[in-house]
């Protein structure tokens, strides 16, 4: 009896452990579902998370002219024309040893330091120098107590007549071996805006060139193009002049609508950062739009307020700091969105790390301010994922998907609207060759094979379900696209000849005598038509060559080319559409077969009986009730053409374009994770911007499959109670 | 003419429209089938070696394609003219047009080799260490005696390489992250003991080495004399041939005997010349391993959740969303599970792992990057539905009766479950897993991003501690497919290939499929004829 009672508690305490485990387990599977989801999003979500600004502490370390920011946001470098350079470490403001030499002090101007660090110094004897600020590290250190500034000095350029004042300074890196880098300068010498060139090193004295400008503009401020070919020109009547040097031909002019204070590039600085005496923002490029170059602003910022007093680059993307005496703001040149905006005690020079994380200032009274910015994913905003950019080079607002560039100053390009286009074009052409086929063969199935025959075509149908997308794509990549280049008209002619050697055919069946027609065809009328399809193999293949020799003038290629003006890919969306049918028909076609065959019999009969023909019946009765079903079927074959990877990724060039037309590819959002993910880095902006297409895509299907579920409920119920 | 209207009325054409969809739907079935089976197995049939005379000299080769006139151009034929070496691509296009009479050399020889694909033309003499020991017709007969000692001496070098030398490489690399945590500690002694032990491996190593280059000399001793049809001349030494056809002189045995032969070499061996040659074992491997792993990780997730959905939980709205929700997820895209299984495994996951418990080896990520058991670990929460669905369908065929009668006679439910409602659904669990493979085993996409190569150097089943390594990278028969075919520089050579494997995992995939439908089947039509 106790041993009886010991295995009944035992045997209850199993019984209770294991509906504890398995309610367990059955939750943890079903929270991983939705943790799958959300796993997605959060690994999406940074991207439209706002950038946080920190301020720290403010420094006294007495007045400056300049200020250069390390990479790693540990150490400053202050320059002054009085105290020469100076070094302190971020963000407790302890001094750091001071390097030595430089031209003598005091300085007579100071160009303030860019983010590469260089800095222009006309020295007390009047020669121009110029310093390239760098830390040496040794490896792995991090404390810049051990690092070393080395102001690397060169110059001692001598002028033949001192500026008034310097606009800008480009250097150029010497050409080849041994040739020494050299330094295109931008001033205002007496009344004329001037320009030189010189080597870096001291020599016999360089004369000004000066420019030929419409006469009138007073000139604000310069900037040389990345290649110092070009000079543009900021006046005070609120005008742009693009010069080219050399020549000294106007290139372009552009209004600005108010006096231009301060010009400044971006990263790569294929455009020009403008700034007002009243506060206005905005991107100008020389761009090709059409025919001919136009020199326009193509962004625009929210205002500032007063006259904007520089602009400095990040060296890590498109983002840029514009100061005034009031605020400070950085803004990302290609979404045009304001990352940061705080307040400053005055006018001063202000400095953007090369990673664009730390902002100094430094006001007149020697105090310097700084500001944390953690923007890691500025190049994305809502506006450019789904709207049409202006992109630098680019002559309108588009929508492109190009993610990475051979450069390190490239402007990534994550519009997902040709992605969507391209899963939308692939669906598309996907159902337009499944959707008939699957639904004309799941009602010749339900309604008017025999049983034998039904049971054999049902499992074939469900088999084609079961074949690897890949080897599908495959066979369209590799086998199905050239064959079609070869034969296309040939192809797109099939169908029609098909349908007429249907209809040549069938009458001679109906006179074949009753009994032979009851004993083998009606019901396995798919049996006889193969013979048909031959056929029809046969009579495209004499029509094909003709209609191309007829219309086409022998070829078609070189007709579309010509006639219609379109190019012919050999990987397009007729391959992708026939090899992603053949994924989807097989779905289509088994739930529509079931919510076919599960019509209530009283309907046909009571319609057989009122001396309707069969097909009329299927027609009339059996598919506008079960055309829920159908519907659901064609969503769930829309999932799954909508996220069919491997059949798209071989069968297709994998161009972003956006074109309906069917001789082309496309890109489709899976084709696009696939070939790009593996390349992305880990929490990237890329890396992102994937995973919000990965979210989009288990959307789409989840809300396609729950929408056909409900469907198939509802007619279930609905047969459930005719 | 009304007789007309009105049979289009009643649509007796219009049957035969709905007829011809299907039966084009199963055509292509059958046409794609069909198709990848001619291409994949005919590849391996010795095919003659065609001779014709060309404006630009003699061709000599298989032919493998036919281009019809089309229009204004002449009718091609391609030919698989071998000897990347010396012509720079295999397949060459010669128009029909003033073609002289295709001729077969007895002569003729097809080598296949290790390196830049066949050799088509004649052997003209076969040398040993630099003097000629046979010329002429004998050369060939001679060669194909040599053969089977070269390929032996050859795979014992391979052997050895891969075993010994391998295993050496594993226990230098191991030391030399022991000593990068020593060094950090500062442990000069350990450091010294341990700096010996690297100097007598690598001892070994040398010996080692040394025996290897002595036996590859040995087998590049017997050099070749060939030369191509347009009387190009070369030599290649007998160890870098794999095997020697004949192919304008072989009898029927002997052509099912090569056959056989390149069959047994696709199933079994390594891959050559990145993927286009030799055979595919490690990809069957690799994809049989990763099936497997993933069964065993699937059957207790989806049988635990249809339990609990099926029997324990309360049955209300909330259940019937989740089950809605799991039958969804069945359509939901792999990829996005390969981008899941990216971000949450191999990232977060794997990641985790690597600092925690080797962090010695970092930065060379060890579970931190792709592997089979990120891998089978996102197959398995991919095909989890289908396991789920067939589970509780076979939960709810159970008759209520047997389940009463259990619960009658005092057992638990748990009890009840374990012995009397778990055995009746194992036939229909079973199912759903036999679905879940044929579906895991197509499925590419997801692998591409969480650990599948194009060439793993190692299998992950292998003689060294602890024998099943959970994060290596492998091989895969649906990416060998997409690589060979698409990210190969010369994928017209290895199309046959790629049929070939497409045939294989078609077959798997199909052979699974018709095996579960059919049990689910037999088991649907024996659980709705008793009833108790």
């Amino acid at each position: 009896m106790a041993s009886s009672s010991n295995i009944q508690s035992r045997a209850k305490r199993v019984d209770k452990f294991m509906a504890f485990a398995i309610s367990g387990g059955g939750l943890f599977m079903i929270g991983a579902v939705l943790a799958m989801l959300l796993f997605i999003l959060k690994e999406a979500a940074p991207l439209f998370l706002p950038p946080s600004v920190r301020p720290a502490p403010t420094l006294q370390p007495g007045s400056m002219g300049g200020l250069w920011l390390d990479e790693s946001g540990k150490a400053a470098v202050l320059v002054s024309r009085e105290t020469g350079i100076r070094a302190i470490r971020l963000p407790e403001g302890t001094p750091l040893p001071t390097p030595q030499g430089g031209p003598e002090l005091p300085w007579r101007t100071l160009t303030p330091p860019n983010t590469r660090g260089e800095t222009l110094v006309t020295g007390a004897d009047g020669r121009i120098w110029m310093a390239r600020l760098t830390w040496t590290k040794p490896p792995g250190e991090n404390d810049p107590s051990r690092w070393e500034l080395n102001p690397q000095w060169q110059g001692g350029i001598l002028l033949e007549a001192a500026p008034s004042r310097i606009l800008h300074a480009r250097l150029l890196e010497g050409g080849g071996l041994g040739s020494s880098a050299r330094l295109r300068l931008a001033a205002e010498v007496g009344t004329s805006i001037s320009w030189l060139e010189a080597p870096l090193e001291a020599g016999p004295a360089v004369a000004w060139k000066p420019l030929p400008l419409p006469p009138g503009n007073k000139v604000s401020s310069a900037l040389w193009s990345a290649d110092g070919a070009t000079l543009t020109l900021g006046t005070e009547a609120g005008q742009l002049l693009m010069v080219e040097v050399e020549s000294g031909n106007l290139l372009a002019s552009a209004e600005f609508g108010e006096p231009v204070n301060a010009l400044g590039a971006p990263l790569g600085q294929s455009s020009v950062l403008v700034g007002g005496t009243k506060g206005r923002l905005a991107a100008f490029q020389r761009a090709r739009l059409g025919e001919e170059f136009q020199f326009r602003a193509f962004h625009e910022f929210p205002r500032l307020s007063g006259p904007v007093l520089g602009f400095q680059s990040s060296l890590r993307d498109k983002r840029f700091l514009a100061w005034t005496a009031r605020e400070a703001v950085v803004d990302h040149l290609t979404t045009e969105r304001r990352l940061m905006a705080v307040s400053l005690t005055g006018a001063g020079s202000a400095s953007l790390a090369p990673r664009g994380d730390l902002i100094l200032h430094a006001d007149e009274l020697g105090a310097l301010h700084s500001w944390t910015l953690d923007a890691p994913h500025p190049e994305v905003s809502f506006g450019l994922l789904w709207g049409k950019t202006q992109y630098e080079g680019y002559g309108k607002p588009e929508y492109v998907w190009q993610s990475t560039g051979g450069a390190d100053d490239f402007e990534p390009k994550f519009s997902l609207v040709p992605l969507v286009f391209g899963t939308l074009k692939g669906t598309l052409y996907a159902m337009l060759f499944a959707f008939p086929l699957a639904v004309l063969g799941a009602l010749y199935t339900s309604q008017f094979a025999t049983p034998g025959l039904r049971n054999v075509i049902k499992p074939a149908v469900e088999i084609m379900a079961a074949l690897p997308s890949v080897v599908l794509g495959f066979l369209a990549g590799l086998v199905m696209a050239p064959m079609l280049e070869r034969t296309a008209v040939e192809v797109l002619l099939y169908p029609f000849c098909l349908l007429l050697a249907v209809a040549i055919a069938a009458p001679f069946w109906s006179r074949l005598s009753t009994p032979f027609r009851n004993r083998f065809g009606t019901g396995r009328e798919t049996l006889w038509i193969v013979p048909i399809l031959i056929l029809a193999v046969g009579m495209t293949m004499f029509a094909g060559p003709l209609v191309e020799r007829l219309f086409m003038g022998g070829n078609y290629r070189t007709w579309l080319q010509s006639a219609l003006g379109i190019t012919y890919d050999q990987r397009n969306s007729i391959v992708v559409g026939f090899a992603m049918g053949f994924a989807v028909i097989p779905i289509i076609f088994t739930i529509s077969e079931d919510a076919l065959s599960s019509v209530p019999r009283s309907l046909t009969s009571a319609s057989l009986a009122c001396g309707a023909s069969p097909w009329q019946t299927a027609w009339r009765v059996v598919l506008p009730t079960a055309s829920p079903g159908i519907f659901s079927a064609t969503m769930v074959g829309l999932g799954r053409a909508i996220g069919e990877t491997m059949i798209v990724l071989m069968a297709t060039g994998n161009t972003p374009v956006m074109d309906w037309g069917p001789f082309n590819g496309m890109r489709t959002l899976s084709a696009n994770i696939a070939v790009e993910i593996p390349e992305a880095p880990l929490h990237g902006t890329l890396y992102r911007v994937l995973f919000l297409a990965a979210f989009l895509l288990f959307l789409f299907t989840f809300v396609l499959n729950t929408v056909a579920e409900l469907v198939r409920q509802h007619l279930r119920r609905r047969y459930e109670s005719i | 003419m009304t007789r007309l209207a009105e049979s289009l009325r009643r649509g007796g054409i219009f049957v035969w429209f709905a007829g011809t969809s299907l039966a084009f739907c199963l055509a292509m079935i059958l046409g794609l089938v069909g198709y990848i089976a001619a291409r994949g197995l005919g590849f391996f049939w010795p095919s003659p070696l065609v001779q014709v005379k060309t404006a630009e000299g003699l061709v000599l080769g298989e032919i493998t394609g036919h281009e019809p006139a089309h229009g204004e151009e002449t009718g091609k034929l391609q030919f698989r003219v071998g000897n990347r070496d010396i012509y720079g691509q295999d397949f060459r296009w010669v128009p029909t047009v003033g073609l002289g009479a295709p001729a077969e050399p007895k002569d003729a020889v097809l080598l296949e080799r290790t390196e830049y694909g066949p050799f088509i033309g004649r052997i003209t003499a076969i040398s040993h260490q630099g003097t000629v020991a046979v010329q002429g017709a004998g050369a060939l007969a001679e060669a194909a005696r040599r053969l089977p000692e070269s390929r032996r001496l050859l795979e014992e070098v391979q052997a050895t390489e891969k075993g010994k030398v391998g295993e050496l490489n594993r226990r230098m690399e191991r030391l030399r992250i022991d000593r990068k945590g020593l060094e950090a500690k500062g442990d000069q002694a350990a450091m010294q003991a341990l700096d010996a032990q690297v100097a007598a491996l690598q001892s070994t190593y040398e010996a080692l080495q040394t025996t290897i280059d002595q036996t590859r000399t040995e087998a590049k001793s017997w050099v070749l004399d060939l030369e191509t049809a347009d009387g190009q001349k070369k030599e290649l030494p007998l160890s870098s041939v794999v095997r020697i056809v004949a192919a304008n002189n072989l009898s029927v045995t002997d052509r099912l005997g090569i056959y056989l032969s390149r069959m047994w070499e696709f199933l079994a061996d390594d891959p050559r010349e990145s993927n286009t040659e030799g055979g595919i074992f490690p990809a069957i491997f690799g994809t049989v391993m990763m099936v497997l792993v993933m069964s065993v990780l699937v059957v207790p997730l989806g049988v635990v959740t249809a339990l609990y959905l099926r029997e324990y939980a309360r049955q209300g709205w909330l259940v019937r969303a989740v089950r809605v929700a799991v039958n969804n997820l069945a359509g939901v895209p792999s990829i996005v599970f390969g981008v899941f299984g990216l971000g949450f495994f191999v990232y977060t996951l794997g990641g985790g792992i690597d600092r925690l418990f080797f962090a010695d080896a970092l930065p060379t990520p060890t579970y931190g990057t792709g592997g089979i058991i990120w891998a089978s670990l996102t197959l398995a929460l991919l095909t989890v539905p289908v396991v789920v669905v067939a589970t509780e369908e076979a939960l709810g065929a159970v008759a209520r009766s047997q389940r009463e009668a259990s619960l009658a006679m005092g057992a638990t439910k748990w009890q009840t479950l374990w012995n009397v409602v778990l055995p009746s659904a194992a036939p229909g669990i079973l199912t759903g897993l036999i679905l879940a493979i044929a579906r895991g085993a197509g499925e590419v996409a997801p692998l591409m991003l969480t650990g599948v190569v194009k060439l793993a150097p190692s299998m992950p089943l292998d003689g060294t501690f602890p024998f099943f390594h959970f994060d290596r990278k492998f091989m895969h028969l649906g990416f060998h497919i997409y690589d060979v075919g698409f990210q190969s520089p010369n994928s017209e050579a290895a199309k046959p290939m790629v049929f070939m494997a497409s045939l294989l995992l078609l077959a798997v995939v199909v052979v699974l499929n018709i095996f579960a439908l059919n049990l689910r089947r037999k088991l649907r039509a024996r659980l709705g004829g008793s009833t108790f």
